[in-house]
């Protein structure tokens, strides 16, 4: 790392009895869509720092879900613009220390104002057609972000189709990268985990967030409650992959989620300890501090089939 | 056909018409050297395995040693294994069609059959059902195939192209076993529409060459491979081997001195006139001067194998019929010019030319005494009388190099002269030379040996005369003469050698292939080859040297009498040794000898009693004469001229 005006007040810091961090400012975790704070009910009070163990190999085959969209902007009907995306969902199961593809979805999504797909139906056809609400007014800007969000929201629901594929007839663990908060399908899946990486809306504040940004490596925090929206609760907790020191506050840290009643103490404890093992090899990319190479694989794999169908 | 693998294009690695890379899976049954089929639309393309990578989806060697957290034993424990890559590049052997010539196709690759060997390496252009002209020359072996490889007849012994150089390390890159097996190869199943062919070996190292008629036991995988090439295990059934005699004159200078070998052994022996011809040979310095040349055509055109007449040296004419005849009229020259008046010059020739080239002369009957005889009558090759498939082994791993070069370019020259007037008795001759960078060295004196081996490398496959050469290091061999072998092969290779410009056209893996191959395999270019291959010989089932003298131990040289009675005894087993002793008891030894060569030459019915009239024909003169033969003059360090 090239010298920085700013070395020698790191070391101040640290003197201080600070946290002197050195991430660049480009790589520091930046909040997401939510940025509140919250009070989550914890199951375990108070809420605190629990050691898990040595990582531990699963002891049967497990198998990591993953989305992707491509999307663009193909053009604009008078000033209003219409948005394509191929958006793919697939898992990959490990056995033998291999990953193998098991389930993929692809679908090509149109998202543009009703007009817009009204004047397009016929050239079209073979897309899945979402339209943008009327009643607000058009903003070229805006709309792009209302396009977007609803493309997220087609990959949520193709990543929810294929995971509903693959649950017929096995019963494997499941990762999925992100929160299972997107399905009540997930929400109650008593074999499916979230590892969310995002930390936009955080559930503590106060002394709890305190604790909660400062778990140490190899630890967890105390289980606490997801809830909201009308959806069925998550039982989560923190979970520090690598240590933080030197980084800054997010760095190693995920947010681990499991269907309600899934996990007591000593199932998060297990699930972390594996959680853990996931983390050699060590997956490239951004966020890698909290990537999973598993996640990683299927991540790449539905780069490389790219745009096709 | 199994899918092995597929071609990969990418913008920083595209299929160009001469190269493509493809993936495999890890244990893919492919290795350097192998070849492949690539099946594309319309489109097959061969070609043969040049470089290999592996590499998995590792970005930088850290993140391997944070990922083991780091701890080179926990790499194992990691729960998923990254995905790795087998990516070979091939270079291309053919395209069918062949027109246009495109881009490699992004298809399926499978390893090559029998079949798509032959069509890969145009094969299938000479190799006929009802016409062929293919040589067998080893096998392809590669994935549990073994696919014959062959040479063609008219690419390696003319006349399309010429010629064989085969490169590497002493030992281990069987380069003499190879062209041993090859002229088995050639004698088994040289199509008998081309004409006859016969081979010459000179025999430049100890035992190399000699018990080539000797067969050897072959190990099962030999036997094989013999067969799976189509050939016979057998020994060369037509050998005859040539050496000069040892300065004694009556022991055979050649390692293939076994009695019981002796019916095959013949020696090798010129007078004054084969040498004369060749004086060039040993003269080739800046000596050879119009003057010296002038000297030399008078002795060879007026004096040598005539009478004759000059009146102011003595009366009787001379009669030169070998070394000692040509000293005793030298002597006469200086004696006429030392007591006459006639200063410096006898019949325009300068007492300093005269001088010269009798000390040249004197110095090739020195060096080369074993081959050169004293009464002037030679035994030599069966000039006009070689046979078909027949092997001529020349020893003169013993000799002084002036020798061998005398042999080389005497033998060489008499194979062109004959093969230009069709008379020799062959069609084709082969002639190997091992040890090329000592005859044809790449810095060194332009020799009159160096010069015939460029000529006969540039011009000899028109007439037939085709050069099959062996060396350590081809960097050491003038460039023409391995330029212009059409076939050129590589044993086990020196990797210094290899780090030379000249073989930078081979990849860096083919290149660690060749500094590691086991004996027995060979990398192989030729004409129809678009590319060099790999391919595995068996070997030789003739004695190598080695083998040959353990077998045949070499008899320990015989006093000069016993040796008399052994060769004689060649002829007439029943002859009584004290009998012969007591015919030459007291006689000189060069009329013994002179007696002896008659007596081999004309094989009469009875040798003994021709060979006691022969000695008795020479009346002992009253003063017994002093030894015949040439002064040496070899230690004359002085003269400026000495081309050795
Ligand atoms: N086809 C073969 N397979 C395996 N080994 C072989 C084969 N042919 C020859 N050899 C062995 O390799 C050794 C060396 O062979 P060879 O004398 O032909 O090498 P070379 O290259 O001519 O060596 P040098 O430069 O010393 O003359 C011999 O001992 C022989 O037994
Ligand atoms: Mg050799």
């Amino acid at each position: 790392m090239p010298a920085s005006p700013f070395d020698g007040l790191r070391r101040d810091l640290a003197a201080a009895g600070a946290n002197p961090a050195t991430t660049p400012w480009g790589e520091l975790t930046r909040a997401g869509p939510g940025r509140e704070t919250g009070s989550a009910d914890v199951l375990e009070p108070p809420l605190r720092h629990v050691c898990v163990g040595e990582p531990e190999a699963w002891n049967s085959d497990v198998a990591f879900l993953d989305g992707s969209q491509h999307v663009e902007l193909v053009g604009h009907v008078g000033t209003d613009p219409l948005v394509a995306a191929v958006v793919r969902a697939a898992v990959r199961e490990r056995s033998g220390r291999r990953l193998q593809v098991r389930e993929e979805l692809s679908r090509r999504v149109v998202v543009a104002r009703p007009h817009v797909l009204d004047r397009l139906a016929t050239t079209i056809t073979g897309h899945d057609c979402i339209a943008l609400d009327a009643s607000v007014p058009p903003h070229p800007l805006h709309d792009l972000d209302r396009a977007h969000a609803a493309i997220d929201r087609a990959r949520a629901a193709l990543e929810v189709e294929v995971s509903r594929s693959y649950r017929t007839g096995r019963d494997n663990w499941l990762i999925a990268d992100g929160t299972l908060a997107v399905s009540p399908e997930w929400a109650t899946d008593r074999r499916m985990v979230g590892v969310v990486k995002s930390h936009g809306a955080l559930p503590f504040e106060g002394t709890d967030l305190d604790t909660y940004l400062t778990i140490p490596a190899g630890h967890r925090s105390s289980v606490f409650v997801v809830s909201g929206g009308g959806r069925p609760p998550l039982h989560a907790w923190g979970l520090r992959l690598r240590a933080w020191e030197g980084h800054d506050l997010f760095h190693g840290l995920v947010r681990v989620e499991v269907a309600a009643g899934n996990a007591d103490a000593g199932g998060a404890d297990l699930l972390s300890r594996r959680l853990l093992a996931e983390r050699s090899p060590l997956a490239t990319g951004p966020r890698s501090d909290r990537l999973l190479y598993g996640i990683h694989d299927v991540d790449r794999y539905l780069r490389v089939r790219g745009a096709a169908t | 056909m199994t899918l092995l693998g597929r071609v990969v294009a990418t913008e920083l690695r595209p299929s160009t018409p001469h190269q493509f890379s493809f993936w495999t899976a890890p244990h893919a049954p492919l290795g350097i050297g192998s070849i492949v089929r690539v099946d594309g639309d319309e489109r097959v393309v061969y070609g043969v395995v040049t470089e290999a990578f592996a590499y998995s989806d590792l970005a930088r060697p850290l993140d391997a040693v944070i990922g083991a957290d780091g701890d080179p034993g926990r790499e194992d424990d990691a729960p998923t294994s990254r995905p790795e890559i087998r990516l070979w590049t091939a270079a291309v052997l053919r395209q069918l069609p062949e027109e246009p010539l495109q881009p490699v196709p992004f298809g399926g690759v499978a390893a090559a059959s029998d079949a798509d060997v032959r069509v890969a390496l145009r094969m299938d252009a000479y190799m006929q059902p009802d016409k062929s002209t293919g040589l067998p020359i080893g096998v392809y072996a590669a994935g549990g195939l073994s696919a014959p490889v062959f040479l063609d007849a008219d690419f390696l012994l003319g006349p399309e192209a010429a010629h064989l150089n085969i490169t590497g390390v002493s030992g281990l890159a069987t380069k003499t076993s190879a062209v041993t097996f090859m002229l088995s190869s050639i004698f088994q199943t040289f199509p008998a529409e081309k004409g006859s062919v016969a081979a010459v070996c000179f025999n430049v190292k100890g035992p190399d060459l000699c018990f080539l008629d000797q067969p050897a036991p072959l190990g099962d995988a030999d036997l094989a491979l013999w067969r799976r090439l189509g050939l016979e295990p057998a020994p060369f059934p037509d050998m005859t081997l040539y050496a000069p005699f040892k300065a004694d004159g009556v022991n055979l200078n050649t390692l293939r001195s076994n009695a019981a070998l002796a019916d095959t052994v013949q020696p090798l022996v010129w007078g004054l006139r084969e040498i004369l011809d060749y004086a060039e040979v040993v003269l080739n310095r800046d000596d050879v001067d119009a003057k010296a040349d002038a000297l030399i055509d008078f002795l060879a055109e007026r004096v040598v194998g005539r009478q004759f007449e000059a009146l102011e040296l003595r009366g009787a004419p001379f009669e030169v019929l070998s070394f000692a005849d040509l000293e005793e009229f030298f002597r006469a020259i200086f004696d006429h010019l030392e007591t006459s008046r006639g200063g410096e010059v006898w019949r325009t020739h300068h007492v300093a030319t005269i001088r010269k080239i009798r000390n040249r002369l004197g110095n090739i009957a020195t060096r080369s005494k074993g081959l050169v005889t004293d009464d002037g009558v030679a035994n030599d090759l069966p000039w006009g009388a070689f046979r078909d498939r027949s092997l001529t082994v020349i020893d003169v791993a013993g000799v002084d190099p002036l020798a061998q070069d005398l042999v080389f370019a005497r033998v060489i020259s008499r194979l062109r002269e004959h093969l230009e007037r069709r008379d020799l008795g062959v069609d084709h001759v082969v002639v190997f030379v091992d040890e090329l960078n000592k005859y044809a060295p790449a810095d060194g004196p332009d020799t009159y040996v160096r010069k015939m081996l460029l000529d006969l490398s540039e011009r000899g496959r028109y007439l037939g005369l085709v050069l099959f050469s062996a060396q350590q290091f081809r960097s050491q061999v003038i460039r023409r003469v391995t330029g212009n072998a059409g076939t050129t092969i590589y044993g086990r290779m020196d990797t210094d050698e290899l780090a030379l410009p000249a073989y930078s056209t081979l990849s860096p893996a083919v290149k660690a292939k060749l500094a590691a191959l086991p004996k027995g395999e060979l990398l192989l270019r030729h004409p129809h080859f678009t590319q060099p291959v790999f391919v595995r010989f068996p070997r030789p089932a003739a004695l190598s040297g080695r083998e040959g003298v353990e077998r045949f131990p070499p008899s320990p040289d015989l006093p000069f009498a016993e040796a008399v009675v052994q060769r004689l005894r060649a002829l007439t087993p029943g002859i009584i040794a004290d009998q012969v002793r007591a015919v030459i008891d007291g006689r000189p030894e060069a009329e013994v000898r002179r007696a002896l060569s008659a007596t081999v030459r004309r094989r009469p019915d009875d040798p003994f009693a021709f060979f006691r009239a022969w000695v008795r024909r020479t009346i002992p003169s009253e003063s017994p004469e002093p030894r015949r033969g040439i002064a040496p003059l070899a230690s004359d360090d002085d003269d400026p001229f000495a081309p050795y």
